[in-house]
Formats: structure tokens, sequence, C-alpha cells
């Protein structure tokens, strides 16, 4: 049985929402941090299939996933790092004690 | 392989997947970075499955690798006791519905765009031949990309550095 | 002629018009206005008289000197007439010179009143009425004068109305004349049917072609108003109450002019009486009883004014028998004498009043020592009022005695010889309280102001008696000098009174306390004025009050609560509105406004400073979007492209 593009869709699919869910949800920030590396991984696998079912020969969607992969480092890097300063800060990584917008 | 094993696929497709819900539903955030890291080395697979080498080597290197680890040490640094680390589940019902909704959506979506189901008939190409157009074709993205990485460390370690006051 | 003549009553009815808008502080010193104008009205009125007097005579009766007419409607009855005849020219002057008298008189004797000006005004304004009167040259304008009249005699009786006695003694004076008013008002009712005018010159010489049943009515009627105003049985009570005005006032209204009006009004109508028979028969009772209960009641006063008071409703009484006689001349001419004497006794009063600052002649004594000119003026007109030659009273109560004894009237004349003696008692009585014995050593004389007008009055008293062939030669009657007979039954009559009463009071024979005891029961109805007030009370004020009462009841429980039952209906419906206004109308704005403020705080918390929360709102609308427009509204259009 082959394994077609739209197979990597459906996975890509679920593999996002799931990281959405906890994007939306998890009270640590930390948690939401791993989430969005589940979303970027999700697209990752998407744009990779997708070059290789669609244009294998010019591979566009690898180029842009590694420069994704790139990005996808670097934010988080950043975030960890905020994480870290806001930890010191308020001495909680929980969101749902940052109020401060509240009104 | 020109074609994707569906026996591969399946099992790769499953690990990714069931990594990703079981960080989900864990209540310890060391076990979740832990099942990240699993996710993270079943997409590399993926990868292969896919014929791209060169973003497999890549994914286990920088995130399996890094992003894990830089995970896992900032969860450290946030930890004060053990039991912290044992926390409240936190699942949103409607969030989940939303989520799924969201995935139904697209997934009715791409049915009906009825894409090529068959296997990628011609051969990948090479980790030379990828590396060659990574620094012709596209090697505007390549410095602004390395660019975006010194200023994220820049920042990070600016931000990082900081001491009680912010 | 016509413009001198209307000139006489329009002169002080124009010093009134001035006086009375003004203000009081500028009216009482205007005062004068009054008395200019009323010299003026006694120099035409001289004038007119003269007229009259050389005016030549044609035929029997009365002569026309001048007569005008202006109706208000054309063709009509009524309307505004001037008439001089001999009567009213005689008349003209008796009212001017009183009127003037006592005018000149007023300011000595109200000098310190604060309301004088206005006291002139109503004086001014009632001799231009009485003038009217006896210009008119119909009955309905001599009515409606009579009416102005009565107003005046109101507003001068009650003029110190602060007081309860005023007051009350000028509501009585206006309703009794009222009562008569109403039969003079019938009266003349009476006289249109019968004629269709109220003109002397048509009713008095249709008179006498009516039947006698009609003439007798319409003479009964005018007879009823004049007993009004003349104070005549029964409608007599009102004078002595009005007794509570300002002397001079009396003097001229109560003694000289308005009451002597009935009696001008019934010497006018004579003919109308003439036709009649009955009602001469009916006026001669009525005078003669008048007499005889005011000169019985004059007895027991102590009040002087309340003495001249009675004394004046006797003489009218005494006009009256006369008019029954159907003597034009006896009646009008007692009424020029008494009217000279009496307001002279009044003035005099007034000036004993003023000096003794009493009015009670218990009081009073031995005044001839302190008040020379007073005692003598006033000892002139006393002795006019008793009749003694050779004061005007004396030939003017004689010819009455004499108009008596020429109709055959014995009875009467015996009751008249008798009023007589009751007269010169009282009179006598009264003279000796005041002015003999001792007493009242504070008294002093009168202002020049006051004494010069009395001495006038004095002096026609004097001298008027022996015009009166000449005045019934002018009337165009005949008459001859009193008799020697009657003038000493007269005379002699009027010396016994006077010697009674000098034997009883200024020498002291008899103990009058002893005689009040012995007679008690005579005393005690004199006293009450033979009960007649409490009789009028009794029958007529409280029946009437009641009835008031009744209505007051009805105005204020039914009319007022009907009233003030809506205006609480009102009340209410406004509170209803208010209410209907905040709770409605403010509560809908305020809800509004509530609801506003809740939708805000409800939405406020979306701003839950949660950026999870902010993320989660944002998915749901892009999936909704998404949902929408990737499946949804395909799946709609296939199923309507299919149905």
């Amino acid at each position: 049985m082959k394994v077609g593009l739209d197979a990597f869709i459906l996975l890509a699919t679920a593999l996002f929402s799931v990281g959405l869910f906890g994007a939306l949800s998890k009270r640590s920030a930390i948690m939401v941090l791993m989430a969005l590396e589940l979303m970027a991984n999700a697209v990752n696998i998407l744009l990779v299939a997708a070059s290789r079912y669609v244009t294998p020969a010019t591979m566009d969607g690898w180029f842009f996933a590694v420069f994704s992969l790139v990005v996808s480092a670097a934010e988080i890097g950043l975030g960890l790092s905020l994480v870290l300063a806001l930890y010191r800060k308020v001495r909680t990584a929980e969101l749902d004690r940052l109020e401060t917008l509240k009104g | 392989m020109p074609e994707v094993n569906a026996v591969a696929f399946v099992v790769l497709a499953a690990l990714t997947l069931g990594g990703a819900v079981m960080m989900m539903l864990t209540p310890n955030v060391v076990h979740a970075a832990f099942w990240l890291l699993e996710v993270l080395v079943a997409t590399a697979g993926l990868y292969l499955v896919l014929s791209a080498e060169f973003i497999a080597l890549v994914q286990i290197m920088v995130y399996a690798g890094a992003v894990s680890v830089l995970v896992l040490f900032v969860i450290m640094l946030t930890l004060r006791r053990r039991e912290d680390a044992e926390r409240p589940r936190n699942l949103s019902l409607p969030v989940a519905a939303m989520a799924a909704i969201f995935a139904a959506v697209v997934a009715v979506t791409t049915r009906a765009m009825r894409l090529p189901a068959a296997a990628a008939p011609a051969k990948a190409p090479a980790v030379a031949e990828f590396g060659h157009e990574l620094f012709t074709r596209w090697t505007l993205p390549f410095e602004i990309a390395s660019g975006v990485l010194l200023v994220a460390l820049v920042g990070a370690v600016w931000w990082a550095g900081r001491g009680e006051d912010l | 002629m016509g413009v001198l003549l209307a000139a006489i009553p329009l002169l002080p009815a124009a010093a009134f018009a001035l006086l009375g808008p003004m203000s009081r502080e500028l009216r009482n010193r205007a005062k004068w206005v009054s008395i200019v104008a009323m010299s003026a009205s006694l120099a035409l009125a001289v004038v007119a008289f003269v007229q009259a007097w050389l005016a030549p005579a044609h035929g029997e009766g009365a002569r026309v000197v001048f007569h005008a007419f202006a109706p208000i409607a054309p063709g009509g009855a009524f309307g505004f007439g001037l008439l001089l005849d001999p009567v009213s020219a005689v008349m003209l002057i008796v009212v001017t010179v009183v009127g003037l008298a006592v005018q000149v008189y007023s300011l000595g004797y109200m000098h310190s009143d604060e309301r004088v000006g206005w006291y002139y005004a109503v004086l001014s304004l009632f001799s231009a009425a009485m003038l009217a009167v006896v210009l008119a040259d119909n009955f309905l304008m001599l009515y409606m004068a009579w009416e102005v009249m009565g107003l005046c005699s109101y507003l001068l009786i009650g003029f110190w109305h602060t007081e309860e006695g005023p007051r009350k003694a000028s509501i009585k004076a206006f309703l009794v004349t009222r009562v008569g008013d109403i039969g003079f008002a019938l009266g003349l009712a009476a006289m249109f049917a019968l004629t269709r005018s109220f003109a002397f010159d048509k009713v008095l010489p249709a008179a006498t072609a009516w039947a006698p049943g009609a003439a007798t009515l319409v003479a009964l009627l005018l007879l009823f108003g004049a007993m009004g105003k003349s104070a005549q049985f029964p409608l007599h009570v009102w004078l002595p109450d009005a007794m509570a005005g300002p002397t001079p006032a009396s003097a001229l209204i109560h003694a000289a002019t308005m009451v002597a009006a009935g009696v001008y009004l019934v010497a006018r109508a004579l003919p109308i009486f003439v036709a009649s028979g009955v009602a001469l028969s009916v006026t001669l009772l009525i005078g003669i009883v008048t007499a005889l209960l005011g000169g019985s009641l004059a007895l027991v006063q102590y009040d002087i004014k309340k003495v001249l008071a009675y004394s004046t409703i006797s003489q009218l009484g005494y006009m009256f028998v006369a008019l029954g006689t159907a003597s034009e001349v006896a009646g009008l001419y007692h009424l020029v004498t008494h009217a000279f004497f009496k307001s002279l006794l009044f003035l005099g009063a007034g000036v004993i009043i003023h000096s003794t600052h009493t009015q009670d002649m218990r009081e009073m004594g031995g005044l001839r020592k302190k008040m020379p000119v007073t005692t003598g003026v006033f000892t002139i007109g006393a002795l006019a009022l008793a009749g003694v030659f050779p004061l005007s009273g004396f030939f003017s109560k004689d010819e009455i005695l004499a108009s008596l004894l020429r109709g055959h009237h014995y009875a009467f004349f015996g009751f008249a010889l008798l009023a007589a003696l009751l007269t010169a008692f009282y009179v006598t009585r009264l003279w000796v309280r005041v002015f003999w014995g001792t007493g009242s050593d504070h008294a002093h004389e009168g202002h020049r102001v006051m004494l010069a007008p009395m001495v006038v009055l004095a002096a026609i008293t004097l001298v008027i008696g022996f015009a009166s062939v000449a005045f019934a030669g002018f009337l165009g009657h005949e008459v001859e000098w009193p008799e020697v007979g009657l003038a000493a039954a007269s005379t002699f009559t009027a010396l016994a009174g006077i010697g009674a009463g000098w034997w009883v009071y200024a020498m002291g024979k008899v103990d009058t306390a002893e005689v009040r005891e012995r007679l008690r029961l005579l005393y005690l109805v004199l006293q009450q004025k033979y009960y007649m007030d409490r009789l009028y009370e009794a029958a007529f004020v409280k029946p009437f009050e009641k009835v008031a009462g009744a209505f007051a009841w009805f105005d204020l429980g039914v009319i007022d609560g009907a009233v003030n039952g809506a205006a609480a209906l009102w009340v209410r419906a406004t509170q209803l509105s208010w209410r209907f206004d905040v709770s409605v109308i403010d509560g809908g704005v305020n809800r509004l406004a509530d609801a506003v403020v809740d939708a805000g705080e409800r939405l406020r918390r979306l701003q839950s400073g949660s950026v999870q929360s902010y993320q989660r709102l944002v998915l749901g609308a892009v999936v909704l979007l998404l949902a929408w427009v990737m499946v949804l509204w395909p799946a709609l259009k296939a199923v309507l492209k299919g149905a």
C-alpha cells in the first residue's frame, strides 16, 4: 500500500492541533513553549512531505523547512531566556499569575 | 527508497503523535520534556522515510540535541523543589474541541483537494545537491538566517544575564 | 339755565370724583375742594331760587320754572331730567345751606381724624345725590339718586368701621332702608304698568284718573319706601343706631336731608295719595304713631345724640301727619324749619361732646357758663323744637295742627298736641341736664369754625318762621297766619311741657329714680324701645342667619368640597404622572444605563490579562471562519444546488 501526501497532511494537522491545544491550555510557560515546538515541527513535516511529493527536484519545501527550523530554534532560545528572566522577577513561571494586563 | 514504506510510516506516525499526546497528558514537566525529545527524534525518522537525510540530521542536531537540552536546563532552573515538577494537567475541553474542529476542517478541506496519492516517482536529490543549492540559490535566506541566529543569541544572553531587576 | 341747574348736583359729584381716587395723604389735604364745590352749588342754588321766585305764576298749583329731559333711549321713558319748580327751589336752598354749614363745621370737628379726606369725599357725593333727588323730574331718577344717598349713609355711619358699633349700625341702616326701597321699586313698577312713564308731568296728572285701588297700591308702595328712609314706624329702628357716625354727618343726613327725602317723595307723589284716599289715612296714622313713639322714647335716653335721634323720628312723624292731611305746604314747611333747627341742635351736640368728651348727659351740666355761644344757639334750636313763638318751629308745627283741624281729624289733633307736650318736656330735660346746674369745669367753648355755621343756622331759625305765608304762596297755596286760638293752644302746650320739665329736672321736685321705680314696667318697655329690636332680631335676623348658614354649609361643603376634591384629584393625577415619569421614564433610562454598565463589566472580563485566553478567542474566530468558508458554505451550496 502506498502512503500518499494526504497521510502526511493528516499527520501534520493532527500534530499541529495537539500543539495548539497545549499552547492554549497549559499553565506553565515552558509547557507552552514546548507545545509551540510541536506546532513548528508539524509545519516542518508538512513542508518536507509536500516538497517531496510535489516538487521533489527543486526541493523548495526542504529549504523552507531548514530555515523554519533555524527560526524556531532562535525563537525557543530567546523564549526560554525570557522565561528565566521572568522567573527571576516574579518567582513564577505560571501564566495565569501574570495578570498585569487585566482590565 | 523511492517509495514510502507504509509500515515505517505508520510506526513513525504513531510514535510522533503518541509522543505528542503523552507530552500533553503527563502532569510532570520533566516527563513532558522527554516526551518532546521522543517526538523530535521520531520526526527525524519521518524525514528519513521521506529521503530528506540532511534535514533529518539537522533535526537531530538542533532540535533533539540542543533545544531539548535547553528546555531541560530551563526547567531545572525554574524548579525549586522536586515536587514542583508535578503539576495539574490543565486540560481544557473547549480548547480541545476547538483544536479538533480545526483539524477536522483542514482534513475535510484537503480531502477535497485530491492530492497526488502515489509515492514520489522520482528519486530524491542527494545531500550534495542540497548543499549546492543552499549556498547558491538560497544564499540570501541563509545569511539572513545567520543574522537571526546572531540576534537571538545576543538577545538570549542579555535577557538571561540580567539579575533581579529586569 | 339747564346747565346751571345741572351744575348744582354735578359740582359736588365732581368733587367726589376728584377726591375719591386720591391717596389718603393727598385727599386729606384736598378736602377744601369739597367745600368749594358746595359753596358753588349754594351760589347756584340761590340763583335758581331767585329765578323761581321771580318767575310769573300761571294758574293754580305749582308752576314749572324750568324743565328739561334727556332720555337714555330715544322715545323712552327712561332718562335724566331736571325740574325747577318752587318745591325744588326751596329744597335746593335747604340742602346747600345745611350742607355747607356742616362741611365748614367739620373742618373743626373732624380736624384730627386721619381719614378726613374720605369723609369730605362722601359728604360731597351725598350732597350731589340729595340735590339730584330734589332736581329729578321723574320717579326713576329720584329712586336712583335715593339709592346713592343710601350708600353714602352707609359709608358715613360706618365711617369709623374699625369699631364694632359703627359697623353694625351701618349695616342695620342699610338693610332696613333697603326693605323700604323694595317697596319703592315695586311702586315704580306699578306706576310704570299704569302709565308707562315715570315722569312727574305724566304720572301725576294721570293719577287722578286711576282706579282708587291702583292709586292706593302705588301710593302705599311709595309710602313704604318713604317710611324706610324717613325712619317711620316700623322702619325707624336704624336711626338711633346711626348715631355711631360722626356728629356733623348725623346733622346733615339724619336730621336735615336724607331722612327728609321720604317726606319730599310723598310730597311729590301727593296727587297719587289724594287719588287714593286710603293712603292718606295710612300716612296720617303712621305719622302720628311715629311721632308719639319717638317722643316717648326720647324721654328715657341718656345719650344726647340718641335724644336728638328719637326727636328726629318724632318730628318726621309730624311731617307725615301733615302729608296725611294732604297738605303739601305743611309737610314741606316743617321739613324746612326742622332741617335748620335740628341740624343746629346736632352741631351743638357735637361741640358739647367735643368739649366734655362724653355723650352721656348725666356727666354734663353747667355748660352755660363755660360755653355761652353754644348755649345761646342751642337754646334757640331747642325752643324751636319745642314750638315756642317766635321761633320757626312754632309756625311750622302750628301749620300742621291747623291742617289737622281743617281736615277734621280731631283725634289726631289731640295726639299731635300730646306729642308736642312730650317734645317740649324732653327738650327741657335735655337742656337742663346739659346747661343748667354745675359741673364740667374743664369744658371749653367750641372753635370759631364750628360756631359760625351754628350761628348762621340759628339766625335762619329765628326769622324763617315769619315766612310761612310767603312760603305757602310760593308753593301756590293760600295760607293764613296762625289763628289765635290755635296758636294759644299750641303755645300753652309747649309752655306746659317746658314747665313740667323745668319742675322735674331743674328744680328737682320729682325724684326721677323713684318714678322709674314706680313705673318700672313702663320704664322697662321704653328702655327696650318697645322691644322692637328684639322682635326684629327674632323674627327676621335669626331665621335669615339660619338660611344663610344653610347656604354657607352648601357652599363650603358641596361646592368647596367639589372644588377641593377636584383639586385633590388633580394633585393625585400629577403625583401619578410624576411617579410614572420617575419609575418608567427615568427607570427606563436608568435601567438602560445600568445595562450598559453591566455589559461593560461583563465585556471587561475579556480583558483578562491572560494571553492564552486572547489566543483562544482568536482560535475560536479562525476556526469558525475556516469552518464556514471551507466546509459549511460549500456544503450549503451543494445542498441547495441539489435541491
